[in-house]
């Protein structure tokens, strides 16, 4: 079963061998694929949607039976909390699986959604369930993606209680750059980030007007230039010690590394 | 460069009342709080409640005196 | 058998076969004591998990200046590094916060049982998935106001402590310092002073002697707005 068509305002196009490369291109930044498991996740069965930016995916008590994985766009994943305040919890670039936990954990307790427009991969969580149990190494590789996850969340954490402002939005930039870094989306510290000062302020727990007011330091002092969506980060060095920004934690492969 | 303090009570949800606005050329720039004696060991300390611009801090200190607190703040200004 | 917070906890991800079991024992019964205030890694080459038996721990991070967050509690029964990689010099350390006693586990031996043990295998994933469940709660509780969101890390403790039986109904031993607990809140050491009274003042907590008691443990948690479903103690969920 797809999910309900009323939440995903979405068109349905069938997949193509080459459709899932992004999902393996991921995986091989956190780990060495052999050749047959590469063939294996390319053949991985999965409906692809396109969706407008703003459209939630997943909901809060939902219970998903597909993975989604993010073929093109932005997704990002969000709580609601009371006075209609929105956390959100992580940003995801081409090539993640924002919800790959919903093979385990059956009920969602967060919503997941399009930033951009999106085109998405739903693989059922059956072809997952077989293709972990068929390739153990896979499996491996899945389990480290999701601790990485964990470590994403803790470093966020670190900085909501322990980093000033400026340091917490540099750090944003420096992972999001590596990010899309490691899967060949971003190269010579030139990115797409098509955030607003509102969405970082709800991730990084900042108001709009808090955000702003560092973008503009940032750009003043030299580090960054931030057009419409295109972030340059001028100066790799400042801006990541002004973040305190240690990429262990992402998990990279040797090389990886900017 | 010469700080000005100016005395006032804030509403700190707790006995830290006894307050100081500091003000750089007419500036707002920081609020130092007097510990009250729930604070034990840094009962009579000076904390810094809330810092603007440079003297902000995610990790607020606490001042022996006034003199301690000044010097440190002037210090994040220069 | 049960009173092996590890079993116990890997219990919540389902039941375990007798050769299960039996291979989760052999690999705790060398451990190691480990003052308080120390690190629990003794290798820096990422080829142990680390277990705590019993004690408190925690995860955490200093950034220069010596400031540190704790960004998440580690209870006797509970896995630490394994998503580890090797260098990890400036990653998240885990620490001891009292005396804790501490088993060494050979990377590689885990993944092997992992292969092995379809059971271990799923409370391994549960694990790792509560975990991933508990950041993005505690993330969330960063935006509660720091009375509330005390509240909600002494909800959490008792809930967690509870299901290794280390809580009656009213409390728990809880020896740690103001200052851990400002640490894990992410605000200062004054602040979280008057938090504390505060909930003490308004009868929510008591908290002597190392032992906090909550006299109305709903009260508490609606307060908290707790909902303890992040912690997975279903197992996998209906």
């Amino acid at each position: 079963m797809l999910p309900p068509a009323g939440r995903v305002k979405a068109t349905l196009v069938s997949a193509s061998s080459s459709d899932l490369i992004p999902l393996v291109r991921k995986l091989e930044s956190i780990t060495q694929l052999t050749g047959e498991e590469r063939q294996a996740l390319e053949s991985l069965p999965a409906a692809i949607r396109l969706m407008q930016p703003r459209q939630d995916i997943v909901r809060d008590k939902d219970r998903p039976e597909h993975c989604c994985l993010v073929l093109s766009g932005w997704t990002y994943r969000y709580k609601l909390l009371s006075e209609g305040k929105r956390q959100i919890l992580s940003f995801h670039p081409p090539g993640d699986l924002p919800d790959l936990q919903s093979l385990h954990l059956h009920v969602m307790d967060h919503n997941l959604a399009t930033l951009t427009a999106c085109r998405l991969a739903f693989i059922p969580h059956e072809a997952f369930r077989d293709l972990t149990n068929r390739f153990p190494g896979l499996g491996a590789a899945l389990w480290r993606d999701t601790l990485v996850d964990a470590a994403i969340f803790r470093e966020w954490m670190t900085g909501i209680g322990r980093r000033t402002a400026f340091g917490r939005i540099a750090h944003l930039f420096c992972e999001m750059y590596l990010k899309l870094h490691s899967v060949g989306l971003a190269t010579s510290h030139r990115c797409e980030l098509p955030f607003t000062q509102v969405d970082i302020g709800d991730a990084l727990g900042l108001s709009n007007v808090h955000v702003n007011r560092v973008l503009q330091e940032m750009r003043g002092k030299g580090l960054i230039t931030l057009q419409g969506s295109r972030l340059v980060i001028v100066d790799w060095g400042a801006l990541s010690e002004a973040g305190e920004f240690d990429p262990t934690y992402l998990h990279l492969r040797a090389g990886e590394t900017a | 460069m010469s700080l000005r303090l100016q005395p006032v009570q804030v509403a700190t949800g707790s006995n830290d009342a006894e307050s100081q606005l500091v003000f750089e050329d007419g500036f707002l720039v920081a609020v130092l709080v007097h510990l009250s004696d729930e604070h034990e060991g840094d009962a009579g300390k000076w904390y810094l409640e809330a810092g603007f611009g440079r003297v902000d801090s995610p990790d607020p200190p606490k001042f022996a005196d006034l003199n301690e607190a000044q010097a440190w703040i002037n210090q994040r200004l220069s | 058998m049960f009173e092996d917070p590890f079993l116990r906890k890997f219990e919540f991800a389902g039941n375990l076969s007798e050769d299960e079991r039996t291979a989760l024992q052999l690999l705790t019964l060398t451990r190691r004591p480990v003052p308080a205030r120390r690190d629990i890694a003794e290798s820096e080459t990422g080829d142990r998990v680390y277990l705590v038996m019993s004690g408190f721990a925690c995860r955490y991070k200093t950034l220069s200046g010596g400031n540190r967050r704790i960004v998440s509690f580690v209870l006797p029964g509970d896995l630490c590094y394994m998503h580890d990689s090797g260098a990890f010099a400036r990653d998240l350390r885990v620490g001891t916060l009292t005396q804790c006693s501490v088993v060494d586990i050979p990377r590689a031996r885990l993944e092997e049982l992992i292969g092995l043990h379809p059971g271990i295998s799923r409370a391994i994933w549960w694990v790792t998935l509560r975990e991933l469940s508990r950041a993005r709660e505690w993330i969330v509780n960063d935006t509660r106001p720091a009375d509330r969101r005390l509240a909600h890390i002494l909800c959490e403790l008792f809930v967690c402590l509870r299901g290794i039986g280390m809580a009656d109904e009213h409390g728990f031993d809880l020896p740690v310092s103001q200052t851990d607990l400002a640490d894990a809140l992410g605000i200062s050491a004054v602040h979280i002073n008057r938090v504390v009274q505060a909930l003490r003042t308004r009868g929510r907590i008591s908290w002597s002697n190392d032992r906090v008691t909550i006299p109305d443990v709903q009260g508490l948690k609606a307060f908290a707005e707790f909902d303890p479903a992040y912690l997975c103690l279903d197992g996998f969920g209906p």
